[in-house]
């Protein structure tokens, strides 16, 4: 353990900062924290990671990192370690600088075993310069955001350098899904993969944009013996022979029933969260513990009591009205809520808003990319958009063929949907609505 | 005639490969607007390999895709050159967006590379410094109001003596200095404008249907559709952002 005053003077400030900034600014609060410590101390990150007992993960991909990364870190801590976590998603440096720092102790030391860090695609060369993680969980890699992060190309190029920064870095990679498995599989970096061996029953096929229809080794098209959902599963090169490489952690005995129910290894696992991507999710979290050498014993009853918080999936309860918040931010994402929506067999309202700050990605046009048309299949009651670009919204739904209701003003299309609704509402918001949603929703309880 | 015994065929090109910015809502306004008037429309889709029969087309769909794909695209197009030229010179719609745009132009010079284009058009892209990413508004003649849409590109398109599609009131256009958008040639647009382009401007999504079926029919008539949401769709992005500087250079 050593001191060192100007570490100490930067945990104290960092945590000065988050207490006063979180109440006031919310989720930029741990951002702010993060910079003001990297700003008096900035080797902070390098120091406090170091002091990291056991293992680091950094949690990498397009959708499902806050989730894994925070189930990650709930079941780790389940087998009696302690954890740093940057539960909030704040994931680049600056987030990810606060979550150590605020963690520290006020002797500007920190006492964990692991850390679970989920990290952004576009920041992750940055974030590496301070620290190397002893394992990398690679989830998926969908288009997101092209008017910030560029073409997927750009993600892969930067994770794939990331990967080679740290060769002894194990990749715990989602082998169903292509571009990742070929990322991670290309890197050299020792690679553990989960998925889904067989075909399940899943929700109706439809026409969904997939991403790298082509061999990354090769060029050739590939092609599938099945697909799970957009460009994941059984995938092989007709040409070169890549293919889906042989799966360590295989999901199989999958149920969709009250509950999702699944086995993986010896363990049955319960969820709540029906979503096909969940069955990914939980997976993901598992070979990421088993892979660090914990035997997760406590690791079944850790994801079938895991309320995900942060919109992900989240339940609120409003004078007898059940409301589901969840974030969509990518034509991959939305696909699999609209699956969600339509795996509930009650009538329910839809509530969604979407807006296009700087966070957001501004261009839009994804929304063109979902499958909208699927909702006519299913009973709504009603359908109401909302957030800064909802007269888009509306037109989307007006070419899907579903007529909506529009309320610009974001509180006012809340309090509509749960006061004149059936009981049952579902909100899908991009990025900027969702934590103004999710306190309008928390205020309302 | 009447319309309800008309037919449209569009073909959308490669839909695998070049479908990066919501090109399918491009296909389903037209399709959509064609049943809303009752004009049958049909939608084929070519993929790699597929032979592509021009004289079955009305309206031709070129999307924008990333740059490995759109040469993997180049290559595939350049061995129908021929017939995609006699379908233009023929008064073929064609509709190319983004990569697409750049495609019918006779090269695409990156930093490190030339990526040869199909010379439909002689026009020629050029890899500048950043991107010109941002909302766009445009005055175009073929539209009552401006057409709105977002643009995204790393190349710099040089149109030369062609007709642009418009003049740029807010955003960058082709090159980020001319002031113009696009470009028109015969009844070929070709457009940075993605968001997708169509639906939040129907005027010019009906201008294309109108040059199809006029093309294969003779003089019609459009029936005038209920264009409400579309039109508060386009406004609001006009009230917002034309009337301000350009975008930023990213």
């Amino acid at each position: 353990m050593r001191w060192s005053l100007r570490r100490i003077s930067a945990v104290w400030a960092a945590k000065i900062t988050e207490k006063i900034s979180i109440h006031i600014f919310r989720r930029q609060g741990a951002a702010w924290a993060g910079k003001i410590a990297l700003k008096i101390c900035p080797s902070i990150l390098h120091e406090l990671a170091g002091q990291v007992g056991r293992g680091i993960f950094a949690v990498c991909g397009t959708n499902g990192k806050t989730t894994v990364n925070n189930l990650l870190c709930a079941a780790i801590e389940a087998e009696g370690y302690r954890v740093v976590c940057n539960h909030t998603g704040s994931n680049m440096l600056n987030g990810i600088a606060s979550a150590f720092a605020v963690c520290a102790g006020l002797d500007g030391n920190l006492k964990a075993d692991y850390a679970c860090i989920e990290i952004d695609e576009a920041s992750a060369g940055r974030v590496i310069r301070h620290f190397r993680p002893d394992y990398m969980v690679l989830t998926n890699l969908f288009r997101d955001q092209l008017d910030r992060y560029g073409e997927i190309d750009t993600a892969m190029k930067i994770l794939g350098r990331v990967m080679r920064q740290a060769p002894e870095m194990k990749v715990v990679v989602n082998g169903d899904e292509p571009l990742s498995a070929f990322l991670a599989m290309d890197s050299g970096n020792p690679c553990i993969t989960y998925g889904i061996h067989d075909p399940v029953r899943a929700c109706d096929p439809f026409r969904e944009i997939r991403e790298g229809r082509f061999c990354r080794r090769c060029g050739t098209g590939l092609d599938y013996h099945f697909y799970h959902y957009s460009q994941l599963g059984d995938y092989y090169c007709p040409k070169c022979g890549f293919q889906r490489p042989g799966l360590q952690f295989n999901a199989c005995n999958i149920e969709f029933g009250k509950e999702l129910t699944f086995t993986v290894e010896d363990k049955r696992i319960h969820s709540a969260h029906k979503g096909f991507y969940n069955i990914y999710n939980i997976l993901a979290a598992y070979a990421a513990l088993r892979t660090a050498g914990l035997g997760g014993k406590h690791f079944a009853r850790v994801a079938g009591s895991y309320e995900p918080e942060n919109g992900r999936m989240e339940e609120f309860w409003i004078g007898g009205v059940r409301v589901m918040l969840n974030l969509a931010k990518n034509p991959a994402g939305f696909n699999q809520n609209i699956d969600v929506v339509m795996q509930d067999e009650n009538i329910k309202d839809l509530l969604i808003v979407i807006n296009d700050n700087d966070q957001d990605g501004r261009d839009i046009s994804w929304l063109w990319d979902v499958d909208f048309e699927r909702l006519k299949r299913t009973a709504t009651g009603s359908v109401m958009v909302s957030g800064l670009r909802c007269s888009d919204m509306m037109l989307r739904m007006k070419y899907a063929g579903i007529a909506s209701e529009i309320e610009a003003d974001v509180r006012k299309a809340v309090k509509r949907s749960v006061r004149e609704g059936c009981g049952n509402l579902y909100v899908l918001v991009n990025y900027t609505a969702l934590y103004d949603i999710r306190n309008i929703l928390r205020n309302c309880r | 005639m009447d319309t309800a015994d008309m037919k449209l065929t569009i073909g959308h090109l490669y839909p695998d490969l070049l479908n990066l910015y919501g090109d399918r809502g491009n296909i389903v306004c037209m399709v959509k607007r064609c049943l809303w008037r009752g004009i049958r429309a049909e939608t084929i889709e070519f993929n790699m390999g597929d032979r592509v029969d021009f004289s079955k087309l009305d309206i031709v769909l070129l999307g924008g895709g990333s740059d490995r794909e759109q040469k993997i695209v180049c290559r595939e197009l350049r061995r129908i050159r021929r017939e995609f030229q006699r379908y233009i010179e023929d008064n073929g719609v064609v509709i190319a967006v983004c990569g697409g745009y750049q495609l019918l132009g006779r090269y695409y010079r990156t930093k490190d590379d030339i990526i040869e284009g199909l010379g439909l058009l002689d026009i020629y892209t050029e890899q500048g410094d950043g991107r010109l990413i941002g909302n766009i508004v445009l005055d175009s003649e073929w539209s009552d109001v401006p057409v709105v849409g977002f643009e995204n590109h790393g190349g710099r398109t040089y149109i030369g003596g062609h007709k642009p599609f418009g003049r740029v009131l807010y955003g960058a256009g082709n090159d980020g200095k001319s002031g113009y958008e696009g470009v028109v040639y015969k009844n070929v647009t070709g457009t940075y404008l993605h968001g997708p382009l169509l639906p939040k401007n129907a005027q010019i999504c009906d201008h294309l249907i109108k040059k199809a079926l006029e093309r294969k029919y003779g003089p019609v008539q459009l029936k005038k559709l209920d264009d409400g949401m579309e039109m508060a769709a386009n406004a609001y992005i006009c009230s917002r952002f034309a009337g301000r500087k350009r975008a930023t250079l990213v």
